[in-house]
């Protein structure tokens, strides 16, 4: 009972980074029906500049949130300009942006490999490998720092979409984008906006990371595939599915790493992935395609 | 009436030259290794064209399912190494040549291909890349803790017994040959109802179900197919590299490459993979083999790729074929 619970603490605090990770790749995906395949590139680059941060200039990887943050947004409103904006109105959007994507990807991968080779790094600021305990239970100080700013920001992100008129569009978008467009939208705005945004949840997702996990570049393979599953297991481009799916896969994959250790904990999310592909392809919250 | 007869009389003679030119390419390259019989020095040559060859197989391969049908994989170096060992563990513990047992390889990675399709093709869409990244890594893992196959230190193969100067000349004909019924098969398969039907589905997949085509099937099947040639090229390489090693294999950059070699080339078009693994191999010889591999190839494949997407879609065969200046050599659809 006792290590049951503490399974579910344990994976609790880690669902809610994941789902931080994954909630930037389910909206740039429900705005645009753009795949991110360099998302977790981007979080890695994140944790880099943390490391790097704190290295350097002795900055928290909890205050570098608040410079990732706005630098990635723009960096993702600079990219989706550059890059995806040229894209539009091509016949196979979807797949065109998906290889944009991957390239993005390995061009990323290739420079942080060039500038920080491929060894494992990890921020390590005093909390990182401290634990509180509280009666039987413990939870790791930095994972409970990382979670608390998680659910902080996801609060946020619910607050803007939930009650400002550019949240409101953003949703619409979402459910409907040539509807969208009638009732007057300004839908390429709205999409450069949610890339940025995105691109901001990678970016402050980095942060958490660069203390969290130890990290190389090579290593946000596994990032996105984890993170895709389990934006897969929630239904693609639903933001309440990311985040349920998020918390439901860091418990199982806490509880598979205590059972088999830690190698096979990514296991959990490709297993979750192709039963949900078996049973039910629209994933949880996701509408069945037309 | 004359007309008619006349473009009846011209047509087969313009394919006449080309078919005679390709034959013609076909039959030297055949003949090619008597060089080396006749006199040492010629392996370099040799190992050059054995790997375009390789590549042109897979890439003809990954272009069925990743071109015609538009479903990009990148899974397919999976399908790779499970030919590799395969071949490589009936070579170790029986002993049994992988010139054998390569088609043997190939089938196995059919079959898996048609039951990993059958989860994955259900739905339309990305969903599918996602899964071939998710199987990739699985396979890693799998083969990295796997003790019988070697685990992460690999398996040692037994060479080939053949003399130095003569070894490279049975998988030079095993990957031509492979190659030849690769680009075969894209051919047939192009010119084909289950061709019409796959580039039905890379452009419109719900007006191609209503059409009443079984886009599942044709989808599961061309997956299939297109693990053949991979699961064949991976029992070949293993066996000429005489290792075994979850890195050398399952990594995405070996994905990546199958798919930087049918976007320079042209995806979905028969010559395309053909032109970008000859292309790919020959600049690797020129330039990588000069300034050493770094991290640097990755970001240069993927600002190629990226570059690509962005200007020229249709990749060498559709750029020149926008153009109206493909040359009816290069053009096999």
């Amino acid at each position: 009972m006792t290590t049951g619970l503490q399974t579910l603490i344990l994976g609790l605090a880690l669902g809610g980074v994941y789902a931080l990770m994954a909630i930037g790749l389910s909206l740039t995906y429900g705005v645009m029906r753009i795949l991110n395949l360099a998302h977790a590139a981007f979080m890695v680059l994140g944790a880099y500049l943390a490391y790097w941060a704190l290295q350097i200039f002795h900055i928290d990887p909890l205050l570098s949130v608040l410079i990732n943050g706005p630098l990635f947004f723009i960096l993702g409103v600079s990219l989706y300009r550059l890059l995806f904006v040229p894209l539009a109105g091509r016949p196979r959007y979807t797949e065109a942006t998906l290889l944009l994507s991957f390239g993005l990807a390995l061009g990323v991968e290739g420079l942080m490999g060039t500038w920080w080779t491929g060894i494992y790094r990890a921020a390590n600021p005093v909390y990182a490998t401290r634990s509180i305990s509280f009666g039987p239970f413990y939870i790791p100080e930095g994972q409970l720092y990382a979670t608390v700013i998680s659910v902080g920001m996801l609060l946020v992100l619910w607050a803007f979409l939930q009650n400002t008129r550019i949240g409101r569009a953003i949703r619409a978008t979402m459910q409907n984008r040539t509807a969208a467009q009638i009732v007057g939208v300004n839908v390429e705005g709205i999409s450069a906006l949610a890339f940025g945004l995105g691109m901001a949840s990678a970016g402050i997702s980095g942060s958490l990371l660069s203390f969290l996990f130890p990290f190389f570049p090579g290593k946000h393979w596994q990032w996105i595939s984890s993170l895709l599953s389990l934006v897969v297991l929630g239904g693609m481009g639903s933001l309440i599915g990311t985040v349920v799916g998020a918390l439901l896969l860091s418990v199982a994959s806490v509880w598979v790493s205590s059972i088999l250790g830690p190698t096979w904990s990514p296991v959990t999310f490709y297993a979750a992935l192709f039963m949900v592909m078996m049973i039910r392809p629209q994933g949880l919250f996701g509408k069945k395609e037309a | 009436m004359t007309l008619l007869n006349l473009t009846r009389a011209a047509a087969p003679a313009r394919l006449e030259a080309r078919f005679l030119i390709l034959s013609g390419l076909v039959v030297l390259l055949l003949l090619l290794p008597v060089l080396q019989v006749l006199s040492d020095g010629h392996n370099y040559v040799l190992h050059v064209l054995m790997v375009i060859f390789m590549y042109v197989a897979l890439a003809s391969g990954w272009n069925i399912i990743g071109g015609y049908a538009g479903y990009t994989s990148l899974g397919h170096p999976v399908f790779f190494a499970l030919g590799a060992y395969f071949s490589g563990v009936l070579l170790v513990y029986k002993g049994w040549s992988p010139f054998w047992t390569a088609p043997l390889a190939g089938l196995l990675a059919t079959i898996f291909g048609f039951a990993f399709g059958l989860i994955t093709l259900r739905t339309r869409g990305p969903a599918f890349v996602i899964s071939t990244i998710a199987l990739l890594l699985l396979a890693r893992l799998v083969l990295d803790n796997w003790e019988w196959v070697g685990g992460s230190n690999g398996l040692s193969l037994p060479m080939i017994g053949w003399p130095y100067r003569f070894y490279k000349i049975p998988f030079y004909y095993g990957m031509l040959l492979t190659a030849l019924a690769a680009v075969w098969v894209s051919y047939r398969i192009r010119h084909s109802k289950l061709g019409l039907f796959l580039r039905a589905i890379a452009m419109d997949e719900i007006k191609a179900e209503v059409a009443g085509i079984d886009t599942r099937m044709c989808k599961v099947i061309a997956f299939a197919i297109s693990a053949f040639f991979a699961g064949v090229c991976g029992a070949l390489w293993g066996y000429h590299q005489t290792y075994l090693r979850p890195t050398i294999f399952l990594t995405i950059g070996a994905a990546a490459d199958l798919v930087l070699i049918n976007l320079v080339g042209g995806r979905g078009t028969v010559a395309g993979p053909v032109l970008g693994a000859a292309l790919r191999v020959g600049l690797d010889e020129l330039v990588v083999n000069q300034i050493g591999s770094t991290e640097l190839n990755i970001t240069v494949t993927g600002i190629l790729m990226i570059l690509i997407v962005l200007f020229f879609p249709g990749g060498i065969i559709g750029a020149l074929r926008e153009r109206g200046r493909l040359p009816r050599l290069l053009d096999w659809d």
